[in-house]
């Protein structure tokens, strides 16, 4: 089986340390995404596994192999880059045969290996091309075929779509995923952007400040964020997070700001909560436009509306803090001006602690 | 998968400045981008009133190689006498040996000396002790900066048969000590050996700053696939810094007559003229210590033709061939 399992992985340079000693699984055919802000040391921990930058401390297996004082080239993983690191000189063939070529492969299985990998990113008719002359999304696609041509047990990806326009992004994203499902190798996907995240991955790993902050399915982490940073992280625009304190209402706990009500799920974990300080996260698609009078109705002070067709982002305030409801415009969008309040299923708002921002426990659902 | 229509897009050239629809005359085209662009014109003036100065105006004096030149008449008022100084020339077995000299040391330069720098740069390269590359670096760039005497002066000192340390140590070998500077057959391989001692450290300079220049993802990308540091250099560096050795190649054969002419002045002397004496030798031999202004200046405008066909030649060739030139 040719999982990756990081344990206990630390990088340090010098007396600085940038990851912290981080425990990941990733199971054979499995696609795991590292995604997280800028310098929370995901593309460092890429490169740990590649072999381009050395484990200070911890054991790094692959295919059940300890793999921290193997050179890059035994460790059977394959990268792509985020500027796609195609050699100029060298036309797409020449490219996507550079790994085979240095490896001492026959020129005939070189030849056939290219052609079919040409013919699966659908590179064919540019073999004899220079990468000057290919556009970004082609580039991107010789940079793959030059993964995928050696076969290797593990493809790593850092950041591989951000030099690309959004169109283009989105179009390799679902070329990418063809590709795993295709070739079922294990893969393990570098990037800051949630969507790629979501999209991609079998699971996500969450990471901030070198710490793994939460391992899980797509779902399982819209769902069920563990943190306020993974609330905030995943999901576009992010979840609404409200400044509260629990109280005891008619029917269960409440969360009560400014005024305002917002009725909480009666679970034991949040009726401990009486009392404390809360931060109620709500997702912009969970949020219900409610009329006046309707029960339950929590006010909001509308700001600005941004239509995107089908959809509408109605932004907000409330409790002082922007506050975001995404909504279906159903064709009659002038309508929405006169928003003013909203409703929301108390099982789908998430609570986390005032203080450590860390999810109150025992309020998860099944992803 | 197959590529959309819209990844076609293939690097467009701009071949005019003309945008269609724009109806200034050029005169009024050139107005408009000098008073636009000034301020970069202005710091262009010095090096133009240099260039015209010292490299223009004295072309006017090249008419004497024409001429039957006489100090006292001047330049304009000498006779015209045609291409009588060229048939002396090339009726002269000095020149002609001259001639063949500098091709001969010109091409030995341009087989040892071009190189060079490239191997040194391409060992700096790969020395991965800060220090000891640094002042491996520093003792290389050394001698760019001392004076050629001083250097020819030493050059002279280390092959000298009584105290040099060459004719020590093949005394130490058994063997009877070797005039090497009288010696015209040592010449050549002295003089270029002394020339990219001098130069190929500081010239090393210019490859350097190219490969620092090689995106160090490439490198990564390179290891991963599993090539050596050997592999890496034949395989990724060279080829990355191709375009800056076609450059320096391009100058290179452009300069090639111009052999380091002090260097041979310094080192030569009336035994080694054999193999020594080049045009630009001659021609100071001639013109300055002869008085023979005219004869001379037909005699370097030679030199200058052959050399501006030289880097036309190179230029074409190379812009040809590897989409690579100076212009």
């Amino acid at each position: 089986m040719s999982g990756v399992k990081l344990q206990k992985i630390v990088k340090a340079y010098g007396a600085v340390q940038v990851v912290h000693g981080i425990d990941l699984d990733v199971q054979e055919n499995e696609f795991v995404v590292l995604v997280g802000p800028s310098g929370c040391g995901k593309s460092t921990t890429l490169r740990m596994i590649a072999g381009l930058e050395e484990i200070s401390a911890g054991a790094l297996h692959i295919d059940g192999r300890l793999m921290n004082r193997v050179a890059p080239k035994d460790r059977d993983v394959a990268m792509v880059f985020q500027n796609y690191a195609l050699y100029p000189h060298l036309n797409v063939a020449e490219n996507i045969a550079f790994g085979l070529k240095i490896r001492k492969v026959s020129k005939p299985e070189i030849e056939k290996s290219v052609e079919e990998v040409g013919h699966i990113l659908g590179l064919t008719e540019y073999l004899d091309r220079r990468p000057a002359d290919l556009s970004g999304g082609q580039r991107q696609r010789v940079a793959m075929g030059r993964a995928i041509v050696r076969r290797p047990k593990v493809f790593l990806f850092d950041e591989p779509l951000s030099n690309l326009d959004a169109k283009l992004r989105t179009q390799m994203r679902a070329e990418i995923k063809r590709l795993h499902n295709r070739l079922g190798v294990t893969s393990i996907y570098v990037t800051h952007d949630q969507v790629e995240a979501m999209t991609l991955a079998d699971r996500i790993v969450v990471m901030s400040d070198g710490n793994i902050e939460q391992v899980g399915t797509p779902m399982d982490l819209f769902l069920n964020p563990k943190s306020v940073f993974v609330a905030s992280f995943l999901g576009a625009p992010p979840m609404n997070m409200i400044k509260a304190t629990v109280a005891e209402g008619d029917t269960g706990p409440v969360a009560v700001f400014e005024g305002q009500k917002i009725k909480l799920a009666p679970l034991e974990a949040l009726r401990n909560q009486i009392g404390k300080s809360v931060t109620v996260g709500i997702r912009p698609e969970f949020a219900e436009i409610a009329g006046e009078g309707t029960a339950d109705r929590i006010h909001i002070g509308m700001d600005l509306i941004e239509t995107l067709g089908s959809e509408a982002l109605l932004h907000a305030t409330l409790g002082g803090e922007p506050f975001v409801i995404r909504t279906e415009t159903l064709g009659k969008h002038n309508a929405l001006g006169g928003v003013s309040g909203f409703t929301i299923r108390p099982d789908l708002i998430r609570v986390f602690d005032g203080e450590t921002g860390e999810a109150l426990v025992g309020q998860e659902v099944e992803a | 998968m197959s590529a959309p229509k819209d990844d076609l897009k293939r690097p467009r050239e701009l071949k005019t400045f003309v945008v269609p629809g724009d109806e200034r005359s050029r005169l009024e085209r050139i107005t408009d981008h000098l008073k636009r662009d000034w301020q970069l014109y202005l710091l262009l003036a010095p090096t133009i009133i240099w260039l015209l100065l010292f490299l223009y105006k004295p072309m006017y004096g090249l008419q004497i190689a024409f001429k039957d030149y006489s100090v006292f008449r001047g330049i304009a008022d000498s006779p015209w006498i045609g291409w009588d100084h060229f048939e002396t020339l090339f009726g002269s077995e000095q020149f002609l040996r001259a001639l063949r000299n500098t091709i001969y040391i010109s091409l030995l330069s341009l087989l040892f000396g071009f190189p060079a720098p490239i191997i040194l740069a391409l060992m700096f390269n790969e020395i991965y002790q800060q220090w000891f590359k640094k002042t491996a670096q520093t003792i290389v760039y050394l001698p760019h900066f001392i004076s050629s005497v001083i250097i020819a002066g030493i050059v002279i000192t280390a092959f000298s048969p009584s105290a040099g340390i060459v004719n020590t140590v093949i005394g130490w070998l058994g063997f009877d000590p070797v005039y090497f500077l009288t010696k015209p057959e040592w010449f050549r391989p002295i003089f270029v050996g002394t020339t990219i001692w001098q130069e190929a450290g500081f010239q090393s300079i210019v490859y350097l700053a190219a490969i620092a220049g090689v995106s160090p993802t490439l490198y990564e990308s390179a290891v991963v696939d599993g090539a050596s540091r050997w592999q890496m250099m034949w395989k990724i560096t060279l080829p990355s810094i191709m375009t800056t050795i076609i450059i320096m190649l391009i100058i290179r054969i452009g300069n090639m007559l111009e052999v380091s002419f002090e260097m041979i002045i310094l080192l030569y002397q009336p035994a080694t003229y054999e193999t020594a004496d080049v045009i630009n030798t001659y021609i100071y031999r001639q013109g300055i210590q002869g008085g023979q202004y005219d004869f001379a200046a037909a005699a370097g405008l030679f030199n200058a033709v052959v050399a501006f066909v030289l880097v036309m030649t190179a230029n074409t060739l190379s812009k040809r061939y590897s989409r690579t030139s100076l212009w």
